[in-house]
This record gives structure tokens, C-alpha cells and sequence, in this order.
């Protein structure tokens, strides 16, 4: 009985939480474009949201599932559902986005003051959380799907806030149509999913003993309890999946898009193209995870390691601070794929909850740095890149909070230990190597590659901080005359920055700072039939990744910490494969985009002189046979009728003579015919 | 000796005379009497035709209904005139033309 109140106390809770966004977004809407009260109405908003979703949370956490729901509509004979499902992973993220949006709309009542769109910003941010918690509870395929989009639209939104900006109305067009590609796997899936098993019920398909677990593919087909079809489409669906994880959280075909979202405003790439938006493919993928096969698995892991590999590699010469940030959150991502694909489905999802505040955080923090960086320019008139780091430097003494900030998230996201990044990334590489036991030693190659990946992260890191943090202030060496006036600002930019860097130690995670194990987030999300591997990885990995992750740290404030110490060479292949991002974009510029636009301009080619030749060419004919028969209607049809009715008017004119209404004529004439009938009769 | 072709001859003398009095003249009192002389040419006929009915005299008898009518008839269409009169200011019948299209 105390369950069952529990459980509909926490359905009720869950929808004010994630109603109360879209509320605020309506609020928002109306009111004034300047209007103040919108930052309030957002943040109380989500500030109600993070209460209900952390009540919610203690209630579901760990306990049975809740799933309700009721007949949304019904076609023919199939009746389709809408409810919601809260699990643990479903409840996490709940929490994790309105825990993490709560900093970010505090931060960006600061952050947007000046904005002269200010309602509009809160409208698309309150939106947006709508939708992601949204997402994260309802139990429908068709629903995900819906909030799906809302997500990917709210993000174009914020991405494009400035559309006066030519490169933030190119990059939000380039997200939105590589999440388009990623939206047609999905749907392709989803159908495919509903020709399979009748339905769109999620904890039906996929939870514990689903219908997922009951299907085999056997024989190239799909055998499932609701019937059977080509094993092909399994393939098919499994691929739709991966297209639209890939295209939501950045993975390698599809990540250019990442990068470019960087135009938006910062405290919305902290929000959505860093902590929570982006973990939409891998809460996806956590959702769906049954459905994957071995071999689908091991893709998957390919994948998510190559991406994690290219992004670290990029995000070492990059020189703007938000396209560092961007590529080490695909780095991350590739990270989460990556432990999907070998089995560490904890990993992934603790992993995810980790990164969620440290790299919003690195964002926060960034977003401080640029709005001081634009201040310098705007008080001295240059005309520099307020997210160049070359140009900074020595920023630790101007912005005290601010340097504390993002050493926090840069060790977290290096994964030292005492930081939550620690426990969740050796999580990931633990179960990499363990999962690469026993198979041929290619397999090795991808936690090595990840091992790999991490040191990268920490050069990459030490390099952002070094630079924009230590040594001296490079824009004041080439022009000395300028002024300063950095400060880390006002409590509403300080509280988020206390609040997420809390959040990045581990005592939130677990109490024994050494061992990812006992996290309880951890333990949580363990399949049930997880089984404790004691292998000598568990003290090797950690040993090795973090000794040499210290090493490098040292090496990198070695390097960028003198003015005048050494430099790497620039020319060089490899830097300018890192630099120019693997060619990726040029890539896709030349074999798919100009090839697109040379078919499209073909095509409307062909419809401008071919197809409308060939109407214009019938338009004509058909002009002239218009033409033709006008003339045989006028001259010959209505030639015919004049005629008759000529011939007719000159009879009636002759005839109407007789009739002139003078009686003795009438008489007259009467005379005449009689005497001629006379004369007649006596003649013949 | 008077012989009936003469009265004959007499009769459509009268006839004709009447006839283009109907057709030629421009007042309808003198189309009435061409009309009158009509009749007395047709009345001349019957007496004339009846002698060949010695014992009843049908003939002058039938003269004498056909005079009465013609009698009759001619105050009627005098009175048509007089309306005519009133109403148009003219007998001239070539005047009268309203029954044309």
C-alpha cells in the first residue's frame, strides 16, 4: 500500500517536474522581449523541477521500476500508449539535467543581462528542458521520438540565438540537418521495432525480461513472440540506433556538427552541447541497450573509440577555447560509446553523470574568461578573438574563483584521483581491458588506444589551463597600453561555479575516492547479473593512467608555462591533420556537400529546361489548338448561325411588311390571294 | 324583261363598289358603307334567287332578317367608331395601328 502511494506520489512528481519548464516557456513567451522577470520565471522553474526530480529520485532509486500509462490513441485495431516509465537510469537523468540546468540558468541571468533578447533566451532554455526531461521519462517510442526533435529544434534554436551572426546561422543549419540524419535512423528504427512487436511500449521491448530478451536471430531470421521477419532489419534497426546516437552526441561520421554548435551563446553550449543534450544518444543507447548483439557491441566500441582518439587529438592545437571545450566533450562521448560497446553500461552512464558537471563547469568557466576577454576588447576597441587563448594568459591572479573552477573540472576531466572523473573514466578503461581479455589481441587496440586517449586529455587540459590561466598576459605584451578590468564577477556568476565544482569531487559519488565499486551511482545502474572480476587491472590501470597523466600535466605547464620555452613545430603533418580538425569537414565539403549541391543544381537544371521545356512546349501547342478552334468556333460554328439567323431576319423582314396593322390592307391582300386563286383554279 | 342575270350583274356591281370603298377609303363611316353596300348586294341575291321559291317567299323573308341584322350590326360598329373617335381623335383606320408588331 505505501509502495503503491509512493509510486503515484512520485508519477505526479515527475510530471510537475517536467511541466513546470514548459510553463515557464509559455510565461516567457509573452511576456516582453527585455523583460527581466524571464530569468526568474526560468530559473524558479527548474529550481521546483530539481526539488521534484531529486524527491522523485530518492523514491525510484533502487527500488522496482514505475510505469504507468493509458491509451493515447487508437488506429484500426492497435491501441498506442503514452505514460511514463521512471527506473534508475531514467530517475539519474532527471536529476543530472535539472541538477545541471539549475547553475546554468543561474549563471545566465548574469551571463545574458545585456542581451537584447533576454525573454527569448529563457523561452528557448526553459524549452529545452521541457523536452530533455521529457525525454528521459516517457516510456513510448513514438513520444521519444517527439521530444527527440523538440530537443534537436530547441538546440537549433539556442544555437542560432544570434542569428545576426552569419557562422551561428551556418552552424545551426549544419546541426540541425546532421540531427536530421540522425532522426531518419531513429524513425527507420522505431518502425522497424513496431513491425517487429507490435508495439511502442519501451519497458515492454526492452526492460528485463522484454520482449528484446525473447527474440533471437537464428537461421537469418528474427524470431521473435510476436512473430518473425529477415534478420536483416535487425541490423537495420541496430543501425538507425547508432545513426541517431551519433548524430545527437557527436560520434565519428556525424560529429562535425559539434564543434560549429559552438556559436551559440556559452552558457547554452554548457547546458545543452556539453552536458546534457549531447548525452541524449548515450541515454538512448542506455535505453535500448538490450537490443545490441555481440558483434554490434564490438562496432559500437570501435567507434567510440576512434571518435574519442581523433577528438583528443584535435582538441590539442585547436587555439579557441570553445572548439578545445567542444572536442574534448566528443572526446568524452566517444568515451561513453566506447564502454557501451564493451559491455560497461554502468561505466558508460556514471561516466556520463560525471561529465555532465565538469564539463559544464570547464564551460561556465570558459564563458567567465570570454565575457572578460570581450570586455578588453570592447573598453580598448581591438580587434581581436575573445576566445583565443594564444592571446591570454596569466589570468589566475585577475580571476581567482574562476582558475580554482577549472583546475577542479580540468583534474576531474583529466581523471586524477579525489575527482569524480577518476572514478567513472578508470571505470571505463578497467572494463576495456577485462572485456579485450581472452579475445584475438586486435581487440587490445581499443583500450590501448583509450589508455592512449586519456593521456592526450591530460596534455590537452594542462595546455587550456596553462594558457589561458599561468605565465603572463600575452595581449598585454604586444599592445602594453591597454586596460584591464577582470574580475571573476558578481555571486550569480560564483554561485554555479561553487555549486558544479562541488559536484566534481568525488564524496558525491563515493566515499572511497579510490575505487569506482563502491559508487553508489555505480552499483546502481549494475545489470543484475554483474560479476565482480578481481583481475590485476584494478590497480594497475589507475597507477598507470595517472602517473603518466601527471607526467604529461608537468610536461605541458613545462611547455606553455615559460614565455619562451619550447615550442612545437607547426608545419608539421600531424599538427595539421590536429589543427585542420582530420580534414573532416573539407571531407564532407568535397565529397558530399559539392556533390549535393552540383546534383541539386543539376536537377534544377533539368527541371528549369527539360521539365519546363517540355511544359512550356505542351503550353504552347495546346495555345495554338486553343487558338485554332477559337477561330473554327467564330468563323465556322458561329459563320453557320449568323447565317441561318440572317436568312431568318430577311424573311421576317420581308414577312413583317404584311403585317403593317393597317386593317384594309390586310383586307387587300385577302382580296388579292382569293382572286389569284380564282384566277389559278380557272387557269389549270 | 328584267332577267335575273341582271340582277346578278347589279348585285356584283354593288359588290365591287363596296369592296373598294372597304380597301380604298381613309374613314371607317365610309367603309361602313361599303360594308352596308356589301350586304345589299348579298340582300339583292336572296330576293333575286327568290322567285324560284314562290310558295313560301323564304327568299325575301331571309332579305328581311338580313336587313334587320345589318341594321343592327352597322349601330354596333358605328358605335365602335364613336369609341374609337374618342379614344384616338381620328377614324382614318390607316391611322389605327396598334395591333402591328
Amino acid at each position: 500500500m505505501d509502495n503503491f502511494l509512493q509510486s503515484i506520489q512520485s508519477l505526479n512528481y515527475t510530471v510537475a517536474a517536467v511541466a513546470l519548464p514548459l510553463l515557464a516557456a509559455l510565461i516567457n513567451f509573452f511576456l516582453p522581449v527585455k523583460s527581466k522577470v524571464a530569468g526568474w520565471v526560468s530559473t524558479v522553474a527548474i529550481l521546483l523541477s530539481c526539488v521534484l526530480s531529486a524527491r522523485v529520485f530518492t523514491i525510484i532509486w533502487n527500488n522496482p521500476q514505475v510505469h504507468a500509462q493509458q491509451v493515447w490513441f487508437t488506429i484500426g485495431s492497435t491501441k498506442v500508449y503514452a505514460g511514463l516509465l521512471l527506473n534508475n537510469l531514467s530517475v539519474l537523468m532527471l536529476l543530472l539535467v535539472s541538477l545541471i540546468a539549475l547553475p546554468v540558468h543561474i549563471y545566465s541571468t548574469a551571463y545574458m543581462k545585456h542581451d537584447g533578447r533576454y525573454s527569448r533566451y529563457f523561452t528557448y532554455l526553459s524549452f529545452f528542458c521541457f523536452s530533455m526531461l521529457a525525454l528521459v521519462v516517457v516510456d513510448s517510442l513514438v513520444l521519444f521520438y517527439a521530444f527527440w526533435e523538440l530537443v534537436g529544434f530547441s538546440s537549433y534554436l539556442l544555437i542560432g540565438f544570434w542569428f545576426t551572426k552569419e557562422k551561428a546561422v551556418q552552424a545551426n543549419k549544419k546541426a540541425f540537418i546532421m540531427n536530421r540524419i540522425g532522426d531518419i535512423g531513429l524513425l527507420s528504427a522505431i518502425i522497424i521495432l513496431f513491425a517487429q512487436y507490435h508495439t511502442f511500449d519501451i519497458a515492454q521491448i526492452f526492460t528485463g525480461n522484454g520482449l528484446i530478451a525473447q527474440s533471437v536471430i537464428k537461421n537469418g531470421l528474427w524470431i521473435a513472440p510476436t512473430g518473425q521477419i529477415p534478420a536483416l532489419w535487425q541490423y537495420v534497426a541496430c543501425g538507425g540506433i547508432f545513426l541517431a546516437v551519433a548524430a545527437k552526441s557527436a560520434q565519428f561520421p556525424l560529429h562535425t556538427w559539434l564543434p560549429d554548435a559552438m556559436e551559440g551563446p556559452t552558457s547554452v553550449s554548457a547546458l545543452i552541447h556539453a552536458a546534457t543534450m549531447v548525452a541524449a544518444g548515450v541515454f538512448l543507447l542506455g535505453r535500448v541497450y538490450p537490443m545490441f548483439t555481440q558483434t554490434e557491441l564490438t562496432i559500437l566500441a570501435c567507434i567510440g573509440c576512434f571518435t574519442a582518439f581523433m577528438a583528443a587529438t584535435i582538441a590539442l592545437t585547436q587555439n579557441d577555447l570553445k572548439r578545445i571545450l567542444a572536442y574534448s566533450t566528443i572526446s568524452q562521448l566517444g568515451f561513453m560509446i566506447l564502454a557501451m560497446g564493451v559491455g560497461a553500461y554502468d561505466s558508460s552512464l556514471f561516466h556520463l553523470a560525471t561529465h555532465a558537471f565538469f564539463k559544464c563547469l570547464l564551460f561556465l568557466v570558459a564563458g567567465i574568461v570570454i565575457h572578460q576577454m570581450q570586455h578588453v576588447k570592447k573598453d580598448n576597441k581591438l580587434n581581436i578573438d575573445p576566445q583565443d587563448i594564444s592571446l591570454m594568459g596569466g589570468l589566475r591572479k585577475k580571476l581567482p574563483l574562476t582558475f580554482i573552477a577549472a583546475v577542479i573540472a580540468g583534474l576531474a576531466l583529466v581523471g586524477l584521483p579525489f575527482t569524480s572523473g577518476y572514478l567513472s573514466k578508470d571505470g571505463i578503461l578497467i572494463q576495456a581491458f577485462e572485456w579485450s581479455e581472452g579475445k584475438s589481441d586486435w581487440f587490445k587496440i581499443i583500450p590501448v588506444l583509450a589508455l592512449l586517449t586519456s593521456w592526450l586529455t591530460a596534455f590537452y587540459v594542462a595546455r587550456l589551463i596553462v594558457k589561458v590561466f599561468f605565465g603572463e598576459f600575452r595581449l598585454l605584451k604586444s599592445k602594453p597600453d591597454i586596460k584591464l578590468h577582470l574580475t571573476d564577477g558578481g555571486w550569480l556568476y560564483k554561485l554555479p561555479l561553487i555549486l558544479l565544482a562541488a559536484c566534481c569531487l568525488f564524496p558525491l559519488f563515493s566515499f572511497n575516492p579510490f575505487s569506482y565499486n563502491h559508487a553508489w551511482l555505480f552499483s546502481g545502474l549494475k545489470p543484475a547479473n554483474f560479476l565482480m572480476h578481481e583481475s590485476s587491472y584494478h590497480t594497475i590501470i589507475p597507477v598507470l593512467v595517472n602517473v603518466l597523466s601527471v607526467v604529461v600535466l608537468y610536461a605541458a605547464y613545462v611547455i606553455y608555462g615559460k614565455p619562451d620555452g619550447f615550442s612545437f613545430s607547426q608545419t608539421g603533418f600531424f599538427y595539421r591533420l590536429s589543427y585542420n580538425q582530420w580534414y573532416f569537414d573539407a571531407l564532407y565539403k568535397r565529397f558530399i556537400v559539392k556533390p549535393l549541391v552540383r546534383f541539386g543544381s543539376t536537377c534544377f537544371w533539368i527541371d528549369r529546361r527539360i521539365i519546363d521545356g517540355l511544359l512550356h512546349l505542351v503550353a504552347h501547342i495546346s495555345g495554338y489548338i486553343a487558338r485554332a478552334s477559337a477561330l473554327t468556333d467564330r468563323y465556322v460554328v458561329d459563320g453557320f448561325l449568323h447565317l441561318m439567323a440572317a436568312i431568318v431576319q430577311s424573311i421576317g423582314n420581308f414577312v413583317r411588311r404584311f403585317q403593317s396593322g393597317k386593317v384594309q390592307y390586310y383586307l387587300f391582300s385577302m382580296l388579292v390571294i382569293v382572286l389569284v386563286l380564282f384566277i389559278l383554279k380557272i387557269l389549270i | 324583261m328584267i332577267t335575273l342575270t341582271d340582277f346578278m350583274v347589279v348585285s356584283a356591281m354593288l359588290f365591287c363598289i363596296g369592296l373598294y370603298m372597304i380597301v380604298s377609303k381613309h374613314n371607317a363611316i365610309q367603309i361602313l358603307i361599303g360594308i352596308e353596300l356589301i350586304l345589299n348586294a348579298a340582300i339583292l341575291n336572296l330576293v333575286a334567287f327568290g322567285k324560284y321559291d314562290k310558295v313560301n317567299n323564304s327568299g325575301q323573308i331571309f332579305a328581311l332578317f338580313a336587313i334587320v341584322l345589318a341594321a343592327a350590326t352597322t349601330a354596333v360598329a358605328l358605335a365602335i367608331v364613336l369609341n374609337v373617335y374618342r379614344r384616338y381623335k381620328t377614324i382614318d383606320p390607316d391611322k389605327l395601328t396598334n395591333l402591328k408588331d
